[in-house]
């Protein structure tokens, strides 16, 4: 009778070999978080004008939003069509295990998106938090990165070339950090406030923030969570119904 | 013969691709210790073929067994038997060569200690480029690197999708003196080619695939022989002497494939 490996020393092995890769790729990932950080430095007076949590909540987003759209969608479409998956996928193990291995890496970087944000917070800005504060404010960015891990599944699942792909995740990263900011500030005016409040953008930043100071969790945040959930939910689905393993 | 004893089981396989039927009623058997080789113009359904004894697509209709195990039914265990070379080279480019071969080690469930991992560095002469990374390797490296994976968990049956294609002669040559061995050591090959040259040179069988259907089956002199007379391979002859690849273009046409 033939033996097939185990699932978790295959999933081991993967999960191995995702994290040196993305180690190589360290540059691009420190790209990534140099955004959030500069606007946490340079805009000392939002944190002044609406408090620590509101400024934190902005960068931890902006970051879960790089990380969802520019590396983990560019990251899947570049493997796709160099063929990679398709090597793993006829070796002798679920082929739910390539994509769980990469989750679990984007996991571990909105783990040091949201600590980098943290710290530089504390030492640039002085904002500190309860101890329930941070551990809320970590499984609020979880929930929040899967919004956009969903919406880096969707624009894979539905664009094939991965320089579509790159273009097309660059612009909605652009769109969201402009239309984001800008409309929940007010600046693009009430209605576009009121859209981008109740936009992937809106109410993942509202459950950060709120999970920031736990005792301002009100009923409009659990309808934000509710509504961040369905975002998560509805975008992978149809990006993993969508999506195609080779580009042929 | 006991059907018992095919390594592989190709019955009455058929792929569509929406509307265009790709593979049309195929069914071949591979034997231990054979080389068989699967032959077309561009198009003409190898590779379907190929990916569905892989796993890698299911038919509309049609078995597949490997060594005993439904690729349908039994996906994981089919997949466990067989290693796989893909048209395209297909690792990591970050990770070097040592990584790749632990990778898959572990994948494959197959232990991987030092002194194995050099001696099989040493085997596929990348013994030096251990520390490379796969990007930076030539094309014949990838492909020795690409080869010795597919038989790191020792298969039954080695699936290989145009090995050779845009090697040079001599790393052509010492891929097919690797075949060899792999069948001396009573592996299967599956191999799909465009080269006659090559099938003639190491295949036992070849099966000729055209429009999905499969058009003649034997061994390589065996088809030229029953061929010889067919006034299309006549029409098809160069040279006066018939050839596998006049037998090749008198089955299949003159016709460009896209």
């Amino acid at each position: 009778m033939q033996t097939i490996p185990k699932t978790s020393t295959a999933l081991g092995s993967l999960l191995r070999a995702d994290l040196v890769t993305q180690w190589r790729n360290r540059r691009s990932f420190i790209l990534l978080l140099l955004v959030p950080v500069i606007i946490l430095i340079s805009w000392k007076g939002i944190v002044e004008k609406f408090g620590g949590p509101f400024a934190l909540s902005t960068c931890i987003t902006i970051g879960l939003v790089a990380i969802g759209l520019m590396g983990y969608s560019n990251s899947v479409a570049r493997d796709r069509d160099k063929g990679i998956f398709q090597r793993l996928r006829v070796a002798p193990m679920p082929t739910w295990c390539i994509m769980v291995s990469r989750l679990l890496i984007q996991l571990i970087m909105i783990f040091l998106l949201t600590t980098v944000i943290f710290i530089a917070g504390k030492d640039i800005d002085h904002i500190t938090l309860s101890p329930s504060g941070y551990i809320i404010s970590f499984l609020t960015a979880i929930v929040g990165g899967a919004v956009y891990l969903g919406l880096g599944q969707l624009i894979v699942g539905l664009i094939q070339n991965p320089e579509t792909v790159n273009s097309t995740s660059r612009l909605t990263y652009f769109l969201f950090i402009m239309v984001g900011m800008f409309g929940e500030l007010g600046v693009l005016g009430d209605q576009i406030k009121q859209i981008v409040l109740w936009s992937p953008y809106g109410t993942v930043k509202r459950i950060i923030a709120a999970g920031m100071q736990p005792g301002s969790w009100s009923q409009e945040t659990t309808t934000a969570l509710l509504v961040t959930i369905a975002y998560a939910v509805v975008f992978s689905l149809i990006g993993i119904r969508k999506f195609k393993w080779n580009n042929k | 013969m006991n059907t018992d004893n095919y390594i592989l089981q190709v019955h009455g396989l058929n792929i569509f691709y929406g509307n265009f039927h790709a593979v049309r009623n195929v069914s071949f058997e591979v034997l231990p210790g054979e080389i068989f080789g699967l032959l077309g113009p561009n198009g003409a359904g190898k590779t379907s073929t190929l990916s569905a004894v892989e796993g890698l697509l299911k038919p509309q209709s049609g078995s597949i067994v490997v060594a005993g195990n439904d690729v349908n039914k039994k996906p994981l265990y089919a997949k466990a038997t067989i290693g796989v070379q893909l048209q395209a080279t297909s690792f990591q480019s970050e990770l070097t060569v040592s990584e790749i071969l632990q990778l898959y080690a572990g994948i494959y469930g197959v232990a991987m200690s030092p002194g194995k991992l050099t001696a099989i560095l040493k085997n596929i002469k990348l013994d030096e480029a251990a520390g490379k990374k796969f990007g930076q390797l030539s094309g014949g490296q990838q492909q020795r690197l690409s080869l010795a994976i597919a038989v790191l968990h020792e298969p039954r049956l080695v699936l290989l999708d145009e090995p050779t294609s845009g090697l040079d002669p001599q790393s052509r040559r010492q891929l097919w003196e690797r075949m060899e061995s792999m069948r001396e050591k009573g592996h299967s090959v599956l191999l799909t080619t465009h080269s006659m040259e090559e099938a003639e040179a190491v295949c036992d069988r070849i099966a000729i695939i055209d429009h999905g259907r499969l058009i003649a089956i034997d061994k390589p002199q065996s088809l030229v022989d029953s061929n010889r007379s067919n006034p299309e391979v006549i029409a098809a002859s160069r040279r006066g002497k018939v050839t596998l690849e006049d037998v090749f273009i008198g089955l299949t046409g003159k016709a460009i494939r896209s």
